[in-house]
Formats: C-alpha cells, sequence, structure tokens
C-alpha cells in the first residue's frame, strides 16, 4: 500500500478532473442574452459590497440600504429627483405645532408582498423594533415614542421638538415589516429578536421587489413583488446586484454583461466608452479639515488666526480637480442635496496672501503641526491620502508646515472621537435627508467637541444650532440654515472642502437615473428607454 | 528492476538541502510497520492540536494589540456615539469581558467548533468560512494541478535539455511567471481575454443571476456535475479559467525552476550513470532513479505552493470579485473583526499543518530510504 502506483493513480485522476474543467472552460461561456434569467426586463447593478443584512432594523450600509429601500417601503419618502421635500409613501402626516407630536394615517388598501394589510400594528412593531434591537440606526428614533391610535392611525411622540422626523422616517432604516410574519419567525422589539438570519433569505415588507436571494458577499437578487399597489411602477422584474470592484464594473458596464455601475471614481470616468452614459452629480459626503480649537492639543491649532490662515491657504478649485470630474466644491458643511446648502458666491475662497498674513500673525512660521486621517478610506473613489498630500502643498505656500499623520481608519477613529487630533481630515455622510444632521459640527455637539469647541465658544452659532433643531417651518428654516452655513464657514474650527462625484455609469437604455444622498439609487424608479 | 534488488551503491542518496522530515520503520522484509506510522501521525497530530493552541494564543494577541476600538470600527459614527447601542454591542460579542477572560471562552466554544459570530457579516465565522473556503479552494486545486503537470514537465524538458534553446526558452518563462506581478497579470487577463476578446465571462463565480448548484462540497463545479446540471457546470467553468490560469502561471514558473534544478542533481550523480551504463532504458532511468530522487525538494515546494494559494490570493481575489478567502482575511482585518481574524488564522495555521503532514507522509511513499520511527 506504500508502492508509488497509488499517487500515479491519483495524479491520473486529478489530471482528467483538470481536463474536465478545461473543456468547460473551453466552451462557450453563458453570456448575458443567452442565460435563462435574461430576458429584457433584468437589470445588473455593479457596486462595491459593503450590506451585512437586509433586515431594516439591523442594516446602515449604503448597499443596505438600496437594497432595503426596494423591499420595504417607508410612512414617508421623497421623489427621485427631489430630496429636499418629504411627500407620503405609506401613510400622510401632521405635525403638531410644538413639532413633539407626529400623527399618521396610512394610505388606504397598500398590502405586504404576502397580501395581508399594511397596519397600525405593523408599523409599531417596525419602528419599536427599530428602537430595541439596539442595532446600528436605531439612534434614529432617540427620544421617540411610538403608540397606535387605531388600526389605521399611528402617532410619534418626541422629548424635544422634532423637525426632522419625517426626513428620518424616509430612511430605508424605518421601513415597515409584515408584523405578523416576522414574528412568526421570532421577530421581537428587544434584543431578543431572532428574525435577522429569516429576513436575510426573505424579505417582509410592501416595497415593489422581493428579496430573492442575498450572498453578502457577491450578490442580491431582487424580484417584482407582485403584489405591490403602491405608486412606483417597477420597470424590470428582477434586480440583481452585484459585488464588483470599480476596475472591474468599469470593464462590465462597457462590455454590456451590467447596465449600471456605482462605484467609479472621477478619475475613472474620465476614460469612459462612448457607449455608455454617465450621470455625475456632488455626492452628499462632505470632506472637511478639523481643526482643534483645544489649546491643549495645540497652541497653534486652537488660535482663531491660523484656523483663518488654513480657510484662505486652501485652493478649493484645486482639490475639486483632483478630486475628478463631477466633484464639487462644499460651499458649507452642508450639501448641495440640502435645504439650507449656500450657493458657490458664498463658498470659502482661497487668498494666499490673507493666508500668508494670518499664519504670520498667528505665528505659525517655524513650527509644524500634524494632520492625521484614516488612510485605507476613499470616500466616493477619491482616497483621502491624495487630498492630504495636495493640502500639505497648499499650507506650506502660505508658510504652514504640516507633517502628515496617516493611519487605518479603525485605529484613526479614536484619536478623531476623543479629540486628539491637531488637524483632522475626514468625512461626513448624511444619515437622513435633513440638514439637522449637520447640527453635530455645532459648538458644544457631538463633531464640535471632536475638535475641542465646546457650548460657551460662540454663543451666537449655539443659539442657531437649538433653533435648528426646533424649528418647522421650511422656509424658516432655509433661512435658519443658511445663516448656520455661513456663520460656520467664517467662525468654526471647520473647513468644509469639497463633495467627492457621485458616478452612475448605465447603459443608454437604462433611464431616470437619480443619486440619493441616503439611498444612492431607487432601483424600482430605473426605467427603460 | 524492482524497488528491493536495487544494489547499495545504487541507493540514491537523499538530495543536498532536504532533510526528510520522519523514517519509516521496516521489518526484516522491508514492509513498513503500520503500528508506528500511527505512532508517528498520532504524535505529528498532538504537535498539531498544540501548535493550534498557540496560533490561537497569538492571532488574539496580535489582534488585540492593534490600536483602535472594534467598536468604532464597527458602528457607524452616530451609533458609536450612542451609550445604549455600544453596550448592546459589547455584550452582544463579549468584548466587555477581560481580554483573559475574552480568549479563555473564545478557546471554549472552540472546542465545541463554534467561532464566534463576525460582526462584520453579523454570521458565525464557521459560516463564512464554509462559504469563502470552498471557493478559494475551487481556484486553489485546479491552479495546483495545473501547476504541477506542467511545471513539472517544464523542469524536466529543461533539464534533460540543459543549455539548448529549449532549456534557455523555458528559464525565461519560468523567471516572467515568477517574476510578474499576479494581480498585474490578473488584470491584463482580464482585461485581454475578457474585455476585448471576449473569450471568457467576467467576474464572480457564476453568470449574474445564475443561481448556485445545490450544496454539497461548496465547489460550484463539482456540485453541478453531482446535480446533473451541465449548464451551471460550465458556466462555473468558465468562471473558474481565468483566475485559475493567472495563479497557475505564477506557481508554474516556481515549480519549473525548483524541479530543473532537482532534477540536474541527480541527474549528475554516481548511481544515475551507473545506472545508464547497465543499459537500463532512459525512461527506466528517469521513472526510477531521476524522479524519485528528485521528488521530495519537488513535493515539499509543491505543498508549500498549495498552502499559499489556499491561505486565500487577496489581489487576484479581488479582480476576479472572487468572494474567497483572501477577500475575507482583508475585509476582517481591515474592520477589526477579531473572531473574523481569528478564524482565518486559524484554518490557514491547520492548512500549513496539514500540509506539512501530507508532504511529510509522502516522502515515504516516494522514497524508500525515509523511516518512520
Amino acid at each position: 500500500m506504500f508502492g508509488i502506483r497509488r499517487p500515479l493513480r491519483l495524479v491520473a485522476g486529478a489530471v482528467l478532473v483538470a481536463a474536465s474543467l478545461a473543456l468547460g472552460a473551453c466552451a462557450q461561456p453563458p453570456t448575458p442574452s443567452d442565460d435563462p434569467t435574461s430576458n429584457g426586463s433584468q437589470i445588473v447593478i455593479d457596486t462595491t459590497f459593503d450590506i451585512k443584512t437586509a433586515d431594516p432594523g439591523r442594516e446602515y450600509e449604503p448597499t443596505g440600504q438600496i437594497v432595503v429601500k426596494a423591499l420595504y417601503d417607508t410612512l414617508l419618502t421623497f421623489a427621485d429627483n427631489d430630496s429636499t421635500k418629504v411627500i407620503p409613501d405609506l401613510a400622510t402626516y401632521e405635525a403638531s405645532a410644538d413639532l413633539t407630536e407626529f400623527t399618521f394615517t396610512l394610505v388606504q388598501g397598500r398590502v405586504f408582498s404576502d397580501g395581508l394589510p399594511v397596519t397600525a400594528d405593523d408599523v409599531v412593531f417596525s419602528l419599536q423594533r427599530l428602537q430595541g434591537l439596539k442595532g446600528n440606526p436605531s439612534f434614529l428614533l432617540d427620544g421617540v415614542t411610538v403608540t397606535k391610535v387605531d388600526d389605521q392611525t399611528v402617532k410619534l411622540t418626541t422629548e424635544q421638538p422634532n423637525p426632522a422626523l419625517p426626513s428620518i422616517l424616509a430612511t430605508p432604516s424605518a421601513g415597515i415589516l409584515n408584523s405578523t410574519v416576522v414574528k412568526s419567525h421570532g421577530g421581537a422589539i428587544d434584543e431578543t429578536d431572532q428574525a435577522e438570519e429569516f429576513l436575510n433569505s426573505t424579505s417582509a415588507g410592501s416595497g415593489p421587489y422581493t428579496l430573492q436571494r442575498l450572498d453578502i458577499a457577491s450578490e442580491a437578487v431582487l424580484v417584482k413583488n407582485p403584489q405591490y399597489n403602491g405608486s412606483q411602477r417597477p420597470t424590470y422584474d428582477t434586480v440583481i446586484l452585484r459585488n464588483v470592484e470599480p476596475a472591474t464594473q468599469k470593464m462590465n458596464v462597457e462590455r454590456g454583461e451590467s447596465q449600471v455601475a456605482l462605484g467609479l471614481s472621477g478619475d475613472q470616468v474620465t476614460s469612459l466608452s462612448s457607449s455608455v452614459k454617465l450621470t455625475s452629480t456632488p455626492s452628499a459626503t462632505v470632506v472637511f479639515l478639523l481643526i482643534n480649537a483645544d489649546p491643549a492639543i495645540s497652541t497653534l491649532t486652537s488660535n482663531p488666526q491660523f484656523v483663518q490662515a488654513v480657510k484662505s491657504a486652501i485652493d478649493y478649485a484645486a482639490l475639486v480637480d483632483l478630486a475628478g470630474a463631477g466633484a464639487g466644491q462644499a460651499t458649507s458643511l452642508i450639501p448641495t442635496q440640502f435645504l439650507g446648502t449656500l450657493p458657490t458666491s458664498q463658498a470659502l475662497t482661497f487668498d494666499l496672501e490673507q493666508a500668508k498674513a494670518a499664519a504670520t500673525a498667528a505665528g505659525a512660521n517655524g513650527q509644524t503641526v500634524t494632520l492625521s486621517f484614516p488612510n485605507d478610506i476613499d470616500p466616493t473613489g477619491l482616497p483621502l491620502v491624495n487630498v492630504a498630500q495636495k493640502i500639505q502643498a497648499q499650507l506650506a505656500a502660505a508658510g504652514i508646515t504640516v507633517d502628515l499623520a496617516p493611519a487605518p481608519f479603525a485605529t484613526e477613529i479614536d484619536a478623531y472621537r476623543d479629540g486628539k487630533e491637531q488637524i483632522g481630515l475626514w468625512y461626513w455622510n448624511p444619515d437622513y435627508m435633513d440638514p439637522a444632521n449637520y447640527l453635530a459640527f455645532g459648538p458644544g455637539q457631538t463633531v464640535g467637541l471632536r475638535s475641542g469647541w465646546k457650548a460657551d465658544a460662540n454663543p451666537a452659532i449655539a443659539d442657531l444650532v437649538t433653533q435648528g433643531y426646533t424649528t418647522g417651518d421650511l422656509a424658516q428654516r432655509k433661512a435658519l440654515f443658511e445663516a448656520w452655513g455661513l456663520a460656520m464657514n467664517a467662525e468654526s474650527p471647520f473647513v468644509p472642502l469639497l463633495q467627492p462625484a457621485s458616478n452612475v455609469v448605465s447603459q443608454p437604455s437604462v433611464t431616470n437615473v437619480y443619486y440619493n444622498p441616503v439611498w444612492i439609487i431607487n432601483v424600482a424608479g430605473l426605467g427603460r428607454a | 528492476m524492482s524497488q528491493g534488488s536495487v544494489a547499495p551503491d545504487l541507493v540514491p542518496p537523499t538530495p543536498a538541502g532536504t532533510v526528510p522530515a520522519a523514517t519509516i520503520v521496516t521489518d526484516g522484509r522491508g514492509r513498513r510497520s503500520h503500528a508506528a506510522l500511527l505512532r508517528y501521525i498520532a504524535r505529528r497530530l498532538v504537535i498539531a492540536a498544540v501548535l493550534v493552541v498557540g496560533l490561537t494564543l497569538v492571532t488574539f494577541s496580535l489582534t488585540n494589540l492593534v490600536p483602535g476600538d472594534p467598536v468604532a470600527a464597527a458602528l457607524g459614527q452616530r451609533a458609536a456615539d450612542d451609550p445604549a447601542i455600544v453596550a448592546r454591542f459589547r455584550a452582544e460579542y463579549g468584548l466587555n469581558q477581560p481580554l483573559p477572560q475574552q480568549y479563555l471562552a473564545y478557546l471554549g466554544r472552540l472546542l465545541h467548533g463554534d467561532l464566534g459570530v463576525s460582526w462584520q457579516t453579523h454570521h458565525p465565522v464557521t459560516q463564512d468560512l464554509a462559504r469563502a473556503i470552498p471557493a478559494t479552494m475551487e481556484i486553489a486545486f485546479c491552479a495546483i494541478i495545473a501547476a504541477a503537470l506542467i511545471g513539472l514537465t517544464f523542469g524536466v524538458w529543461s533539464a534533460y535539455k540543459r543549455g539548448k534553446v529549449t532549456d534557455q526558452v523555458l528559464r525565461v518563462v519560468s523567471l516572467i511567471g515568477i517574476s510578474v506581478p499576479t494581480f498585474w497579470m490578473a488584470i491584463l487577463c482580464f482585461s485581454t481575454f475578457y474585455y476585448r476578446l471576449g473569450w471568457f465571462p467576467g467576474s464572480g463565480r457564476l453568470s449574474p443571476g445564475q443561481a448556485a448548484p445545490p450544496h454539497r462540497t461548496g465547489l460550484y463545479t463539482v456540485d453541478a456535475l453531482l446535480a446533473g446540471d451541465l449548464r451551471t457546470f460550465v458556466d462555473a467553468a468558465s468562471h473558474l479559467a481565468m483566475p485559475v490560469m493567472v495563479l497557475t502561471l505564477y506557481t508554474v514558473g516556481l515549480l519549473t525552476r525548483f524541479s530543473r534544478s532537482s532534477i540536474l542533481e541527480v541527474l549528475e550523480t554516481d548511481y544515475v550513470r551507473a545506472a545508464k551504463a547497465k543499459g537500463l532504458s532512459s525512461w527506466t532511468v528517469f521513472r526510477k532513479y531521476v524522479l524519485r530522487a528528485a521528488a521530495i525538494p519537488i513535493l515539499t515546494i509543491i505543498g508549500l505552493a498549495f498552502g499559499s494559494l489556499l491561505s486565500g490570493t487577496v489581489l487576484v481575489e479581488s479582480i476576479f470579485s472572487w468572494p474567497g478567502l483572501g477577500t475575507y482575511a482583508y475585509q476582517s482585518a481591515s474592520k477589526l473583526d477579531l473572531l473574523g481574524v481569528m478564524g482565518v488564522g486559524l484554518f490557514v495555521g491547520l492548512v500549513y499543518l496539514t500540509i506539512n503532514l501530507v508532504v511529510d507522509l509522502l516522502y515515504g511513499f516516494i522514497d524508500p530510504r525515509v523511516r518512520i520511527g
């Protein structure tokens, strides 16, 4: 049994296996056109996966938002081409004058994918579950009490006035689940919930699609919900989202193997073939500099003259060029898609002479400050290391010497959150489509404190923050957030730099391609020419 | 000539630089003792178990030494500011326990085959590995088989044609195989054979929307054949072709060079000259004297190359959107997913331990002088 004959037989077997594989490889590979599932109503969307789950109460990653948005309707939503005004989806609503009570009345006749009607019990269960799971998106409904009024009516009460609540309820995480089905698969409104596995294998919503298959490493397959009776008219019977690296996405969409590519950077879209079309807009991601106002961290960065020097020393147009096609300058911390954003004319401007004078006045000459940033992150295809190097060169021209301190995100995030960075280069993605997202940058607020900017450091801006959290009237909110943005540009220790591009590359046959700051793309809204 | 009749002066010596890791005890009639073999395997398994525990300790310590909080890495910025969410996260993954306690709890679960739940994927690590390992294994098996066949053939050919044009050409080819970065080769192949020529399908293990065959082994080609689904088999095999080709090119270069040098060394020995002088046919000399003597270093290299392929090839997997172990390892590490990293570390450690054991045992099959005892 120890002779050499047996290994030879094994080798012979291996040769046979290899030969059969080679035969398979040489056979004509299936193409999209001869695939049985490709019947003309299938669309393949390539993106880089970060999805962890298709459970609305737990998901909070961009790919998860795309999937869950298609599977679960929300009480309210936004139109594909207008992210400033909330509109009804499963319900209409009325808010009390003090913005602490929101009453939702369900639209008659809406049903889940199994035909059961959407009821107030489903809404209460879904929103209480979102809160009780203590998952990534649970903070969205902090301080909110959800109660059933009758079978068609639900009331949400907030501890503080909350004008952003309607926008929050439009996020996919606030999707409404079929409580009967979910409860029968271990669903609960607290941490004992066991329904995640079930919701990763199928869906239990009233959205235009249902989940056929999810592999978080490679593919999500959605099929049209035959019971759907909402306002959207999904064009494609099957939507396939695939996990593909950007360079490969480009080749796939140009060859027609996929119809949409979501992850191409500004550089990559400059060399696109003419056979595809590009929808390019600045994304809602704001890349910004944080300049620490705490003298204990740095006596230089905490000097207001130094902050002004940095703001004037940056050539914003050069940064936008660096970011590539479709990128834009962040006119304030509030991106262009949101209520209260500033026009380009009111953005920060580059003035080297002013920067040099301010740097000298601050005593920056001869001193070195550290610019920290995560070097393994590239928000929408823009590596932060490229931005950091550019800024280092621009500040040097104004007489400010900067040492770069790159670190992995998982390592650097602690220093950022603890307010230990002298200068930090970071980015902010919106959690929901309301400018109240950005009030976190105010003095004494979450991000403000990361730059050592305490509540009493700027009472005027702190007052605007308070008003931002409590003002409900749309026109007043617009004026208020514009004033906040201007004041922040002038006096805060933050420098809004740019909004990298959001590039959607698609086959010419695909229409209605709109970028959304929260759910990236509404697959049910995509059309066909 | 039978194996037992080899004259003592014709016994091929162990190739220089190779030390047999084991010896096989034989009785007076040249038969190996099964009891000795079993003792040897048992001893190796005990050592392997100790090494696995050591591996978990090293991986656990190193992962925890990395500065950074997994909570911040796993949760969104706003969620990480919410004490209730952070507390739930720490409790769910046992991060609220002291490190030694976390490690002991991990070992306790490991004894029950439980590698914990990944906070990157929300799935049990065993489930993640069961998905990722077959994907990588499918490429690795095909690549190592193809590379062994081609590399060995090239190596032998090159050695027998030493100094001639064939030898020079094959040496240059193998040098290119080793020198060209695999990720560059992957991009080149993808761009040429998929994007420009359309000879092979694009990324992934299957075409878009093509359902995976019923799970038996996780190897799509094998599962499709077992299910009698020829269409899925062709689809899976055609997707397999390019990544296998890229990895084969590198491994072929390696094996060609090693087998050439090993065979050249044996060809110059006295016992080979004596065998030729006795009038044995070239094929007999090659099969019974040259190949067997040269096989040990070649086998060692094949084992190491296979281990390297199995432990994941991040960049190649990334370019071909192949959801294998390399991709999983990278994602786990970048998210400070301790349990995912440990699961991968454990698997890779086991791969190398197993391959070393198998290679050591194969020495006994190939070389009659190798003794276990």
